[in-house]
């Protein structure tokens, strides 16, 4: 498992926990001291991203696309700043 | 003049704190309670993490228990928190949804409320702002955290008020990452929080500091506080919240 620290630049920390089959990341737990309501959106999002190509755009459309379908409000990162993590998280 | 029911400073663990918690926005979502404002202190000592956390990424857990400190996950998010029995106030507010104290827009509710603490601090003779997303500051250093939750039909916030740090222990409870420091230029936590008796150089106590946010919530909330104690059924519901969820592994360690 790879694992970083992410300072959202002007916002929160992030911790990512990812595996990933070179390819695809086949699981994600994205950690930290973000705010997100409701909570429950996180295992959606984390759910969402399995089997999800590692590259900025395709990552970032997807959190978005749960964060409208669920109604839910990520404050102190941007979908793009986990994706960004998770990037980093890739090179590691 | 608006009322709102105050429980007043009292002392418990940290599965029954973040369980009284819990237990009155449930009985305010069935409207059998009154929204709240409650201070607290824990006991013993704790480090609560936030509810997007990793246990063991935050927190040396095996130094926590050689000194019989608490860990516990919160349902809100946000950061790692040290809560030194000798050192802080904590505070919680329940609300229901579309209170006038509870608007939606998340920042601007912290904004709000986070002025009790302002004029709180004031009282004590110290000028502090708010500095988003979530934080009090005071001489350009964190003095306050805070965070919020949306559920249950509520509006929950809950805060620290730091009246002195201990900074060796903090930094032995919780482990920071190194790129939390480097990013904003600063190595060391005493430039980055700060507490009240640091600031006055004066031994304020408990006391004076529940006095201060007691009259700074009334004052800037625009509420009279009706003291009050918890119901039965809140004292029931917490007991098996704590029991059944703030004081499990599968909760404390789930992420």
């Amino acid at each position: 498992m790879k694992t970083i620290n992410y300072k959202v630049p002007n916002g929160k920390m992030l911790k990512i926990k990812l595996n990933d089959d070179g390819m695809k990341i086949t699981s994600v737990t994205i950690l930290g001291d973000f705010f997100l309501h409701p909570e429950s959106t996180i295992e959606l999002i984390e759910s969402a991203l399995i089997g999800c190509k590692i590259d900025t755009e395709i990552i970032t459309k997807k959190i978005q696309i749960v964060l409208d379908t669920s109604q839910s409000i990520l404050i102190g990162a941007e979908p793009r700043d986990i994706a960004n993590a998770i990037e980093k998280a890739m090179q590691e | 003049m608006e009322e709102i029911r105050f429980i007043d400073l009292e002392v418990h663990s940290a599965f029954e704190n973040m369980a009284i918690d819990e237990a009155i926005m449930l009985r305010v979502k069935e409207g059998k309670s009154n929204p709240t404002l409650r201070f607290y202190r824990w006991s013993p000592s704790a480090v609560s993490i936030g509810t997007f956390q990793g246990m063991n990424d935050e927190v040396d857990v095996e130094f926590c228990k050689t000194q019989g400190m608490n860990v516990i996950r919160r349902i809100t998010g946000g950061g790692a928190v040290f809560h030194d029995f000798e050192g802080e106030i904590t505070y919680s507010i329940i609300l229901p949804k579309r209170h006038r104290l509870a608007p939606d827009d998340i920042i601007e509710s912290y904004r709000l409320l986070c002025d009790g603490i302002i004029l709180g601090m004031n009282h004590l003779g110290i000028e502090a702002s708010f500095k988003p997303i979530n934080d009090v500051i005071a001489e350009g250093k964190k003095i306050s955290g805070n965070a919020q939750t949306r559920r249950h039909s509520c509006l929950l916030q809950h805060g620290t008020v730091l009246l002195d740090l201990d900074v060796n222990m903090m930094f032995q409870a919780l482990k920071v990452p190194l790129e939390k420091i480097s990013d904003k230029m600063i190595a060391d936590v005493k430039q980055r929080v700060t507490s009240i008796r640091e600031i006055l150089q004066l031994d304020v106590t408990i006391e004076e500091l529940r006095n201060a946010l007691y009259d700074g919530f009334s004052e800037a909330l625009n509420i009279e506080l009706k003291l009050d104690r918890l119901t039965s059924e809140e004292l029931e519901l917490a007991s098996k919240l704590a029991a059944e969820k703030y004081s499990t592994t599968e909760w404390n360690f789930k992420r």
